[in-house]
C-alpha cells in the first residue's frame, strides 16, 4: 500500500517466476535447531502515546536476550525531511571489543519528540539478538495526529517458492509475519483494487478489446452536435464534384476525409499517452471552450449565408494541382478532415475526458494513438455511409442545399450555446435557448412557403419551436435553470433544488490534511474526495447541475466531502494525486468508514447524477 | 438530468462504465516475484569462496560491521575449508550505515587484483563497530591500497552499487530480519550458525 516500487514488478515477470518457481519448487521443510530471531516486532515491541507535554513517547519493550542500539534511533518527517531532535535516555556502554562503545538498551528503551507537528514522522529504531542477529534498521511511519503506526516494509509475502522458508517464517504465516503493527493500526488510507477502463479492458480482452471498444465509442459520440459540421463540409466537398459524383467516388473521398480525422485524432492519442499528461488541462480550458463556441456561432453564421468559409483560394489550387483533378481532391479531403479534427476534436473532449485520462494513465504512445484513432474512425463511419448514399442521390447543389445548410446553422448555434453554458452565468442558458428557438420557429415559418411540399411539418416544428422557447422564458424568468423542467420551480413551490442547504466541501490539498481528514471520519461516516479545478469546464457543469440536484445532496448527506482544488498544480496537489492514482479533474473517489476505498465506486470524467447517487450508496453500504 | 453535455457525456459514460463494468475483474494480486537460484547463489559479479565448482553453496547475507557475523566467520570458513566441496558467497548487506557500505565496496572491488578473499578475512578479523578509518587501517594491514580500491570504484560506481543494489533487493524478497542471515542449498537460515548447524544444514542440503 505505502511501498509502491516493490509492487510495480510487471505482472508477466510475476507470472514467469512463479511458473519456474512451480516448476523447481522442491518443499522439504527442515528446521534448524537453536534459537530462532524473533520477528522484529516481538523483538522490539513499539508503542507510542502522547506526552504529557504534548509531544509524542515512543517506548519499545525488548524481548529478553535483544537489545536496541541508541544512536541507531532516529526521526525524520515522513516525506525525506529534515531529522526531528528525539531525546533518549543513557543506556548501557558496553565496553566489550565485540561492540566498541555503544550505548544499548535492554529490556526497555524511551524516546520522546517535543513538538511532533501535524505530518507523519518516520521512526527509525535497530537492535540485535545477542549472539544471534542483528536486525536491519526498522522505519515505521507514526501519524501524530492519530499515533497510528504503519510498517514501511512490504507486507506482501510470496506464497511460492523456490527457497525454504526460514524458521521464523514458519511459525507464522509469512504473510501475516509483519501483520501486528500494520492491522493494530491501519494505514491512514487504502486504494481499491480498482483497474481503470483501459486496464480492464485490457485484462478482459487485451489489445484488440481496447481498439475494438474505442470505434464503438466513437460511433456513439458520432451523434453529438459536435461532429455536425462534418457533414456540411463534406456535402460541400461532394456537391464541388458535380456530374462525377457516385456512390463509389463518395465513399472513396468521405473514407479519406475520416482517415484524415483520425490521424488527428491518433495524434491526440499519441499526446496524451506520451506525456501521461492530463491533455484536458489545455483541451478543457475555458478559454479553449470559449474560443469554440465561438468557432461555431461563426460557423453558423457562414450557413446562414452571411459569408462564404472555405480553405483559402491558393490552398485548395495547391491541394488540386499536380496529378490531375481526381487526386487533388482526393488529398483536399484527408487535409479538410485532418483540420476538422480541430473543431471536432475540442468539442468532444467533455464526454471524453475519462477516457483521455484513461490513456494518460497507461502512458502508451501506441495504445493511445491506436485507440483514438479508432474513435476517430468510430465518428467518420455514419457520415461514410452518408456519403456514399448521398454520392448517388443527392441533387445538384441548389435551393435545396441553402436549407440545409441553414437547419446546420442552427444545429451549430446550439451547439455554441451548449460549449457556452458552463462558462456562463447561470440564468442566461435558459435565455439563450430561448432565442434559439423562437428563432428557428419564426425561421421555419418564414423560409417554408405554403406551396412548398412538408409544409404541415415545417410548420408544426415551427409552432413547437416557437411554444417552447416561450416556455422557456418563462422559467428563464423564474429562475429556473434546467432547459428540460424549465417550470419545475413552480411545481416545487420554490426553486428545484433549494429546499436542502448547498453541500458543504472541506478544501484539502495535500496527502497529510486528507489522511487526517479520513482519520477525523473514521469509523463514523464514509468520506469523498472530488478533484476540480477551475480550467476543467466539465466540472463547472457538474457543479452547477450535479452536485445540487436534491437527490445528489441526499446520497451525499451522509458523507464527509472534501474537495481538493488542483487549479494551481503544486508539489501537495500533485503527490496527493499520486497517492491516490488521480489522473485529472474531475475525478471522485469514496472511502468507506475504515478509509478503504469502495470499489468500482471511483467516477472519473464525466459525472452526473445517476452515477454519483449510484456511487455514494455503494460507498455508504459498507 | 438529461441537458447538454451529459445528454451525450452520459452516453459515452454509460457505455464506458457498462465496459468497465462487466469487466471488473479483482485486479490480479500482485504478488512479489521471489529471486532465482541463479541470481542469489550464482551472482556472477560475486567472488566465489571455497571450492567454485563444490556441491553445495553457502550464501551468507553480512554486513561488516554486525558483530556476530564476524564473530562466526571463522567457524564459517573452517566448516568450508574441511567440507572442500562447498562454495560459498558472501553476499555484502550493509545495514550499518556508511563504514558497512565503505567496507563493502572496498572488498568488492579488490577482486580485480584478486585480493578479495583477502579483504574479507582483514575486515571479517575487526571488532565490532568501524569508522572508514579503522576500515582503511585493517585493509592496509592485508596489503591493499585503498586509495586505488576507491579509485577503481569511483571510475566504474555502478559496478558495485549493482552488487549491492540486488544483494538488497533479494533480502528485502527473502524478508530476512537482518545479519547474519544464511542460504544453505535452498533452505533459508535466519541469525548465527555456529558449526553444528551449519554441518546439519549441509547434510540436509545434500540429501536434497
Amino acid at each position: 500500500m505505502i511501498r509502491d516500487s516493490h509492487t510495480e514488478n510487471t505482472a508477466l515477470r510475476t507470472i514467469v517466476r512463479r511458473l519456474a518457481s512451480l516448476l523447481l519448487c522442491l518443499f522439504v521443510w527442515t528446521l534448524p535447531a537453536g534459537a530462532a530471531p524473533l520477528p522484529v516486532d516481538e523483538a522490539f515491541a513499539l508503542h507510542v502515546s502522547e506526552a504529557p507535554d504534548g509531544g509524542l513517547a515512543f517506548q519499545w519493550k525488548i524481548a529478553p536476550g535483544y537489545y536496541l542500539y541508541r544512536e541507531h534511533i532516529e526521526a525524520k518527517t515522513a516525506d525525506g525531511g529534515a531529522p526531528l531532535p528525539l531525546e533518549t535516555g543513557a543506556g548501557i556502554a558496553k565496553d566489550d571489543p565485540n561492540f566498541g562503545t555503544t550505548e544499548i538498551y535492554y529490556a526497555s528503551a524511551e524516546a520522546t519528540l517535543a513538538a511532533p507537528g501535524d505530518a507523519p514522522i518516520a521512526l527509525t529504531y535497530q537492535g540485535c539478538q545477542e549472539d544471534g542477529i542483528c536486525y536491519r534498521p526498522e522505519t515505521r511511519v507514526i501519524d501524530p495526529l492519530t499515533l497510528a503506526v504503519t510498517a514501511q516494509g512490504g507486507l506482501v509475502a510470496p506464497k511460492l517458492s523456490l527457497w525454504t522458508p526460514s524458521p521464523t517464517a514458519t511459525t507464522a504465516d509469512p504473510a501475516t509475519d509483519r501483520a501486528p503493527e500494520s492491522t493494530a493500526a491501519a494505514p491512514a488510507f487504502e486504494l481499491a483494487e480498482d483497474p481503470g477502463l483501459i486496464p480492464s479492458l485490457m485484462a478482459r480482452g487485451g489489445v484488440i478489446l481496447v481498439l475494438a471498444a474505442f470505434p464503438l465509442f466513437g460511433l456513439l459520440l458520432a451523434f453529438t452536435p459536435c461532429v455536425f459540421p462534418m457533414y456540411p463540409i463534406m456535402a460541400g466537398a461532394l456537391a464541388r464534384e458535380g456530374e462525377r459524383l457516385t456512390p463509389r467516388r463518395g465513399f472513396v473521398l468521405s473514407s479519406l476525409y475520416v482517415l484524415g480525422l483520425a490521424s488527428a485524432f491518433a495524434l491526440l492519442g499519441a499526446a496524451a499517452g506520451w506525456s501521461g499528461q492530463n491533455l484536458q488541462m489545455v483541451l478543457q480550458s475555458p478559454w479553449m471552450a470559449g474560443v469554440l463556441a465561438l468557432l461555431f456561432a461563426v460557423l453558423a453564421l457562414s450557413m446562414f449565408g452571411l459569408y462564404e468559409l472555405q480553405l483559402p483560394a491558393r490552398w485548395t489550387n495547391a491541394l488540386s494541382r499536380g496529378t490531375g483533378q481526381g487526386s487533388g481532391s482526393k488529398r483536399a479531403a484527408v487535409v479538410l478532415g485532418f483540420s476538422s479534427a480541430l473543431i471536432v476534436g475540442p468539442c468532444v473532449t467533455a464526454p471524453l475526458a475519462g477516457a483521455l485520462l484513461y490513456i494518460a494513465q497507461t502512458a502508451d504512445v501506441t495504445l493511445g494513438a491506436a485507440a483514438l484513432f479508432g474513435l476517430g474512425i468510430g465518428k467518420g463511419i455514419p457520415l461514410i455511409v452518408f456519403s456514399t448514399l448521398g454520392g448517388g442521390v443527392l441533387p445538384r447543389a441548389g435551393a435545396w442545399m441553402d436549407t440545409v445548410k441553414q437547419v446546420f446553422g442552427f444545429g451549430f448555434l446550439a451547439t455554441a450555446i451548449w460549449m457556452a453554458a458552463p462558462l456562463l452565468p447561470a440564468g442566461l442558458e435558459l435565455f439563450l435557448w430561448a432565442a434559439l428557438l423562437i428563432g428557428f420557429g419564426t425561421y421555419a415559418f418564414v423560409h417554408w412557403p405554403a406551396e412548398r411540399p412538408g409544409v404541415v411539418l415545417a410548420r408544426t416544428a415551427s409552432l413547437l419551436a416557437l411554444l417552447y422557447g416561450a416556455v422557456l422564458t418563462v422559467g428563464a424568468a423564474a429562475g429556473s435553470n434546467d432547459p428540460l423542467k424549465p417550470l419545475a420551480v413552480f411545481a416545487g413551490g420554490g426553486a428545484a433544488g433549494t429546499s436542502a442547504p448547498p453541500l458543504v466541501f472541506a478544501p484539502t490539498g495535500s496527502t497529510e490534511t486528507f489522511k487526517a481528514q479520513l482519520a477525523g471520519a473514521r469509523g463514523d461516516r464514509p468520506t469523498m474526495i472530488y478533484f476540480t479545478a477551475d480550467w476543467c469546464v466539465t466540472c463547472y457543469t457538474i457543479e452547477r447541475s450535479v452536485l445540487p440536484a436534491p437527490d445528489v445532496k441526499q446520497a451525499l448527506g451522509g458523507f464527509q466531502l472534501v474537495k481538493a482544488d488542483v487549479s494551481d498544480v503544486d508539489p501537495a496537489n500533485t503527490e496527493l494525486m499520486a497517492r491516490l492514482k488521480v489522473a485529472g479533474p474531475p475525478t471522485m473517489i469514496f472511502f468507506d468508514k475504515d478509509g478503504k476505498e469502495t470499489a468500482g465506486a471511483r467516477l472519473v470524467g464525466d459525472i452526473n447524477r445517476q452515477t454519483l447517487t449510484a456511487s455514494a450508496g455503494l460507498a455508504m453500504e459498507r | 438530468m438529461i441537458t447538454r453535455r451529459n445528454l451525450l457525456a452520459g452516453s459515452a459514460a454509460g457505455i464506458a462504465a457498462s465496459a468497465a463494468g462487466f469487466t471488473l475483474l479483482p485486479a490480479a494480486l500482485q504478488a512479489q516475484g521471489m529471486p532465482t537460484v541463479k541470481e542469489v547463489l550464482f551472482d556472477p559479479e560475486i567472488p566465489v569462496l571455497g571450492n567454485p565448482k563444490g556441491d553445495v553453496t553457502i550464501a551468507e547475507f553480512f554486513d561488516y560491521q554486525c558483530p556476530y557475523c564476524k564473530k562466526a566467520h571463522p567457524d564459517l570458513m573452517e566448516v568450508v575449508k574441511a567440507d572442500g566441496n562447498i562454495r560459498l558467497v558472501m553476499k555484502d548487506w550493509p545495514i550499518f550505515g556508511a563504514p558497512s557500505f565503505h567496507a563493502a565496496t572496498m572488498a568488492l572491488a579488490a577482486q580485480k587484483s584478486g585480493a578479495y578473499p583477502a579483504a574479507v578475512a582483514a575486515l571479517m578479523a575487526t571488532d565490532g563497530r568501524l569508522s572508514l578509518e579503522e576500515i582503511n587501517t585493517a585493509l592496509r594491514g592485508a596489503g591493499l591500497d585503498p586509495a586505488a580500491l576507491q579509485a577503481a570504484h569511483d571510475k566504474k560506481p555502478d559496478w558495485i552499487n549493482g552488487i549491492l543494489r540486488r544483494n538488497d533487493a533479494q533480502a528485502e524478497a527473502f524478508r530476512f530480519g537482518g545479519t547474519p542471515s544464511y542460504i544453505v542449498g535452498t533452505r533459508i537460515y535466519n541469525g548465527v550458525m555456529d558449526k553444528k548447524a551449519l554441518l546439519s544444514a549441509i547434510a540436509d542440503a545434500r540429501k536434497g
